[in-house]
């Protein structure tokens, strides 16, 4: 199958105000392999020299690294390199899939690793709450015997009308109750709000960090999220694997996102996560480019 | 912030019936007859022999030395402050051999269990989730499932070195587990701490009662930490972690960190390189193989756990992950405490052991499963509803006693968050008796009970922690409710014979050669010589002060009172008066104005001010002081003595006397008891430091006055407490040049100038040899500048002659010297503390 190839270049800069003596950081960058993406070659390179950078494998499986840096610097620049390749998702006739309720039930009848990884996403999760006041969002989609991909689609439909896109409306720090009720937000807080949904069902989803490619193919729409990491939506659907939602624009992901990994929240998959010793303020600089350089020769011959 | 002792909820029927043979109430001590029974004969017949006026005085001499060994328990937002005094009831709860050793037998079963439990969902393949032992819910609905943590490796397969387990005995007379303490379990202390009380009090009954000794059991656990050391080896580096002194329990840290014989750190003395955990020492950072945690495990890691987390170590996580730490209980054995666990444990050791629980659980469904939600509402008159994942206090449901609109109410609860509850059979605990000077009467008790294991042996404390009920009416035994404690006393049979005796000889070898001092402990004994020590001053020159105000009260002499005036102005001890300027003769609001400062300020510098800083550093320190030290150290506490309805010199003078004393106490028991070590050398450097500065103080206060009666100069000596001194050598009143003879230039003088910077010299000397490091040359050219300054001074020459308005020669080698010495003071702390948070000096 015809692959996409991707060169993505992500930094973050540190700039502290006065000199950090020792700094532990968990980087969650290198895009994890997925049944339609490879990841074919990572490298960080950070500033100063770390004195260790360690990989293993988190909980959800996803490639982390732990860094430390052991002397007294008062920068620190963390690069990360990727060339990844992408195949189209599969996106299943969405009137085929089975009713969502018989997919609650599935989750809950058979214990196979699977579906332990479905229940593992089935519950309230550091970030993202569950409540009536969702459930009953997501009832006005999920109506009784929907086929759940068609449910799906119709409450990102919802979504994408009854929210804006607004970068200045939300904080880290704003609750997925606040973003409810202002209805503006950024794509973090779509997932959220998409998963807090799916969740107050009984319905397992969870949360992918990833990115968006920059620039359009000619002719097509720039996507929302391009300038930094972007976030979006996994639903699973027995029989069928998980599937990816993009609520922030109302898509289902295909040869244009590229995951990093996933988690239950962004608490799980926040790419940088650091605690300093010493230092005061800190600015902070991210910058995200991916580019699309053509693909590999159609292994199929077609 | 969670309870180190749950609550157990009490039984009572809404129409308590008077009878004293409560049917629905297993009596621990006497039978249905109302006979004793036979293990309590013995107790109960010497305890009736030595009669009320006796057992009084042996009750309050029990409530001494609990306040002398200074056993406290922290009850959170207790307006009376930290430290509430442990209470101890005089009676024991007393225990057969043959019945505890099936209890022996239950609780190493359920530390099998347990362990087997939590391997398998944190190292293992998670195989109890796939065949249905565990319903997954339970797991990942669970707050205390610490994802990061699944995959650490596990020291010989034992992530729960130490097992709390907390019993009650059913109306049957069968002990049931109603509660696991699984993250870092509290309370082996404080029944250590019991006995040794008891022992003191009941010694004849102890010994005739042939009790076990709870002594072995520490050495056992003790070494069992040893061999948890990732690589095995000789000498692992031990350390008990502690939140510090805020927590609830922190005197139970200080103290185990004495008993065994390993350092009490705070996340703060502890940093990881190179993914290996190290203590921050004076002489560098020394590899930490295993970490006894007081912590909870959420808190250790901010960068892998709850980054709000102030207490923890970040990458702490991956040093485990690595493997070259045990951290003991493993993080994340939180998990299986969850009260939800105790309605699967019965099948999961059938299960996993092939074996009948020999110790089961109090009855408890989860509501999570819904053929238990179903009976949960079908029976909620006889149930009590509890929180499923627990650790906070939360609110708890008696079924009988909710009226039906708060039935409805509960029920729809449980229907909706169904995950979150967990019902448990209503039942009443045991009651056993308790001695009042009113006589015995008969409370709730709870028996919580520990075991120790290294994967390969099991050790069960033989005895453990009994608490009894605040009250008879109390719906709920709980340590923050004010519940007391009890001894617990196991009898022996012939095959325990090794390990009775009443006393509890105690034979951790208390080693610290394997860590140095951290530096935040060094930098803490720095300050309490340097606080002491200024208190001390402090309150010397209080005394005189108002020693001579009281006498020139009565003679009038107004010239003398003027110049006091001018002194205590001049050494800025007072905070300025604010209104008109009084400096003329012998302000009448002086002594008030002492009064005040004395009792009412809190002020920097203040005498409550001292005391709390004090107090502050000698907790931060208290495992490296003796019970005696620490005693003493109690009494130097803001408020320990009751504030007079009316202020006045005799009391303050009182007051002041008895704090002097005190302090010299302190000073004396330091000097005999601690070792030489540099912990000392710190302590006494803070001492000398402050010591030099405040004579060179007082003698340019003094210089300042012009022509100082010799009533004054009489009164620098006092103050310095070398009138001694100056009587030997001149017989005659004080002079200017004498006095400064005296206080600046004698070496021989233990509260010289002269004699502080020879100790000082002496301890820097000492230190670099002991830390291996050589002391800064700096330091030796600071040092002999200003002991040759002091050598060569003509102190006829500069001192002013009674006509002079300003001594200037005088004051500039007063403020040399002062200079030097906060110098060095500066430097000590850059040298040695410089991760430590800044001070006021």
């Amino acid at each position: 199958m015809r692959e996409l190839l991707y060169d993505i270049v992500h930094v973050t800069d540190y700039d502290y105000r006065s000199a950090v003596s020792v700094s532990h950081h968990f980087l969650r960058l290198e895009p994890r392999e997925t049944p339609r993406q490879r990841c074919i070659a990572h490298e960080f390179r950070i500033l100063p020299e770390p004195s260790i950078l360690n990989p293993h494998g988190d909980y959800f499986g996803n490639r982390a690294h732990f860094v430390a840096v052991e002397r007294p610097h008062s920068t620190l620049t963390i690069t990360s390199r990727a060339r990844v390749a992408v195949t189209p998702a599969f996106v299943p006739d969405i009137s085929e899939t089975p009713a969502w309720e018989s997919v609650r039930a599935r989750c809950r009848v058979d214990c196979t690793r699977a579906t332990l990884e479905a229940l593992e996403h089935s519950h309230a999760s550091p970030l993202v709450p569950t409540s009536p006041a969702f459930a009953d969002y997501a009832s006005v989609s999920f109506r009784r015997s929907r086929p759940i991909i068609d449910a799906l689609s119709d409450l990102m439909g919802r979504l994408q009308s009854d929210f804006r896109f607004d970068p200045s409306a939300t904080t880290v720090s704003t609750s997925l109750e606040e973003f409810f009720q202002q209805r503006r937000g950024v794509c973090q807080d779509f997932a959220h709000f998409l998963i807090a949904c799916l969740r107050s069902i009984g319905l397992p989803a969870r949360y992918v960090s990833g990115y968006l490619e920059t620039d359009p193919p000619p002719g097509m729409e720039k996507l929302r999220g391009v300038d930094a990491s972007h976030a979006w939506v996994s639903l699973y659907c027995p029989g069928i694997g998980w599937i990816d939602a993009d609520p922030t624009n109302n898509c289902f992901p295909s040869l244009r996102h590229i995951s990093i990994g996933w988690g239950r929240d962004y608490a799980d998959i926040s790419p940088v996560r650091g605690v300093l010793v010493g230092g005061t303020d800190q600015i902070l600089k991210v910058s995200v480019d991916v580019t699309a350089f053509g693909s590999t020769p159609d292994s199929d011959g077609n | 912030m969670t309870d180190a002792f749950p609550g157990f909820p009490v039984f009572r029927r809404r129409s308590l019936p008077g009878s004293t043979a409560d049917p629905l109430v297993h009596d621990e001590c006497l039978e249905g007859s109302g006979r004793p029974r036979p293990h309590w004969r013995g107790l109960l017949e010497s305890l009736g022999r030595l009669g009320t006026a006796e057992l009084s005085a042996r009750r309050d001499e029990g409530n001494r030395i609990i306040r002398e060994h200074g056993i406290t328990y922290n009850v959170y937002g207790d307006p009376k402050g930290s430290d509430r005094p442990w209470d101890l009831d005089l009676v024991p709860l007393v225990l057969p051999a043959a019945e505890w050793r099936t209890l022996e037998r239950g609780l190493i079963q359920r530390s099998r269990l347990l362990n087997l439990v939590l391997s398998d969902l944190y190292v293992g393949t998670q195989r109890l989730l796939l065949d249905g032992f565990v319903p997954p819910e339970l797991i990942y609905s669970n707050p205390g499932f610490l994802r990061p943590c699944r995959g650490i490796p596990c020291a010989r397969e034992a992530p729960l070195h130490l097992a709390a387990v907390d019993l009650v005995r059913s109306p049957a007379g069968q002990w049931l587990a109603f509660a696991d303490r699984t993250s870092s379990p509290s309370g082996t202390g404080y029944a250590h701490e019991n006995r040794t009380v008891l022992s003191r009090i009941l010694p004849d009954e102890l010994t005739d009662a042939g009790v076990r000794r709870l002594g072995p059991f520490f050495n056992t656990q003790r070494s069992m930490l040893e061999s948890l050391a990732p690589r095995g080896g000789d000498n692992p580096g031990i350390v008990l972690l502690t939140p510090g002194p805020l927590n609830a329990t922190y005197f139970e840290h200080a103290y185990l960190a004495r008993h065994l014989g390993i350092p009490l750190v705070e996340g703060a003395d502890l940093t990881v390189r190179n993914e290996r955990v190290c203590l921050k020492t004076l002489d560098g950072l020394q590899p930490v193989d295993v970490i006894l945690r007081r912590i909870d495990d959420g808190f250790c890691d901010p960068l892998e756990l709850r980054a709000e987390s102030v207490l923890g170590i970040p990458g702490l996580v991956q040093a485990a992950r690595s493997g070259n730490v045990t951290v003991a209980n493993a993080l994340g054995s939180s998990l299986i405490e969850s009260p939800a666990f105790l309605a699967f444990l019965g099948p999961l050791c059938r299960h996993l052991l092939s074996e009948d629980p020999i110790l089961p659980s109090v009855t408890t469904w989860w509501c999570g499963v819904a053929s238990d939600l179903r009976h949960v509402l079908d029976r909620l008159d006889d149930l009590v509803i509890k929180p499923a994942f627990g650790r906070r206090r939360g609110q708890i449901w008696f079924g009988h006693l909710l009226d039906s609109s708060e039935r409805s109410r509960l029920r729809e609860l449980l229907r909706a968050r169904p995950r979150e509850f967990i019902a448990q059979e209503c039942m009443s605990p045991s009651s056993g008796p308790i001695w009042s000077p009113d006589g015995f009467d008969r409370r709730s008790v709870l028996l919580r009970t520990f075991v120790a294991t290294n994967g390969s042996s099991f050790s069960v404390m033989p005895g453990g922690l009994t608490r009894v009920a605040a009250s008879a009416e109390d719906p709920l035994v709980s340590m923050q409710r004010g519940a007391g404690s009890k001894d617990t006393w196991v009898l022996s049979s012939p095959e325990d014979s090794e390990d009775v005796g009443p006393r509890t000889t105690f034979q951790a070898s208390v080693d610290r050669r394997l860590l140095g001092l951290p530096s935040r402990a060094a930098d803490c004994l720095f300050w309490l010589g340097r606080y002491t020590e200024r208190l001390e001053q402090r309150l010397r020159i209080l005394r005189c002060v108002l020693g001579l105000v009281a006498d020139q009260n009565q003679t009038g002499s107004v010239s003398q009172l003027s110049d006091l005036n001018l002194l205590v102005q001049n050494l800025g001890i007072l905070p300025p008066e604010d209104g008109e300027d009084s400096e003329d003769a012998g302000d009448p609001n002086l002594t008030e104005r002492i009064l005040d400062w004395i009792y009412g300020s809190a002020a920097p510098g203040s005498i409550q001010d001292l005391m709390g800083r004090i107090r502050h550093n000698a907790s931060a320190v208290r495992d490296r002081f003796s019970g005696d030290t620490w005693r003493i150290l109690g009494r130097l506490a803001p408020g320990s003595s009751d504030p007079p309805v009316r202020q006045s010199i005799a009391h303050a003078l009182g007051m002041i006397q008895d704090l002097i004393l005190n302090l010299a106490a302190f000073n004396g028991l330091e000097m005999e008891n601690m070792t030489r070590g540099p912990g000392w050398r710190f302590l006494d450097s803070g001492r000398r430091l402050e010591r030099g500065t405040a004579v060179v103080g007082l003698v340019t206060a003094t210089a300042f006055i012009p022509g100082p009666s010799d009533v004054l100069l009489g009164l620098l000596l006092e103050i310095a407490d070398s009138v001694m001194t100056h009587r030997r050598r001149y017989f005659s009143s004080a002079r200017w040049p004498d006095v400064l003879e005296i206080l600046i230039r004698e070496v021989s003088n233990p509260r010289s100038l002269a004699f502080q910077l020879a100790a000082l010299r002496n301890h820097l000397d000492a230190l670099a040899g002991e830390l291996g490091v050589g002391i800064d040359d700096r330091w030796v050219v600071l040092i002999e500048g200003l002991q040759t300054r002091i050598g060569a001074a003509d102190f006829d020459q500069i001192t002013p002659c009674p006509d002079a308005s300003c001594p200037e020669a005088l004051v500039g080698l007063m403020e040399t010297c002062s200079q030097g010495l906060a110098g060095l003071s500066d430097d000590l702390n850059n040298r040695y503390f410089s991760h430590t948070l800044p001070r006021i000096s």
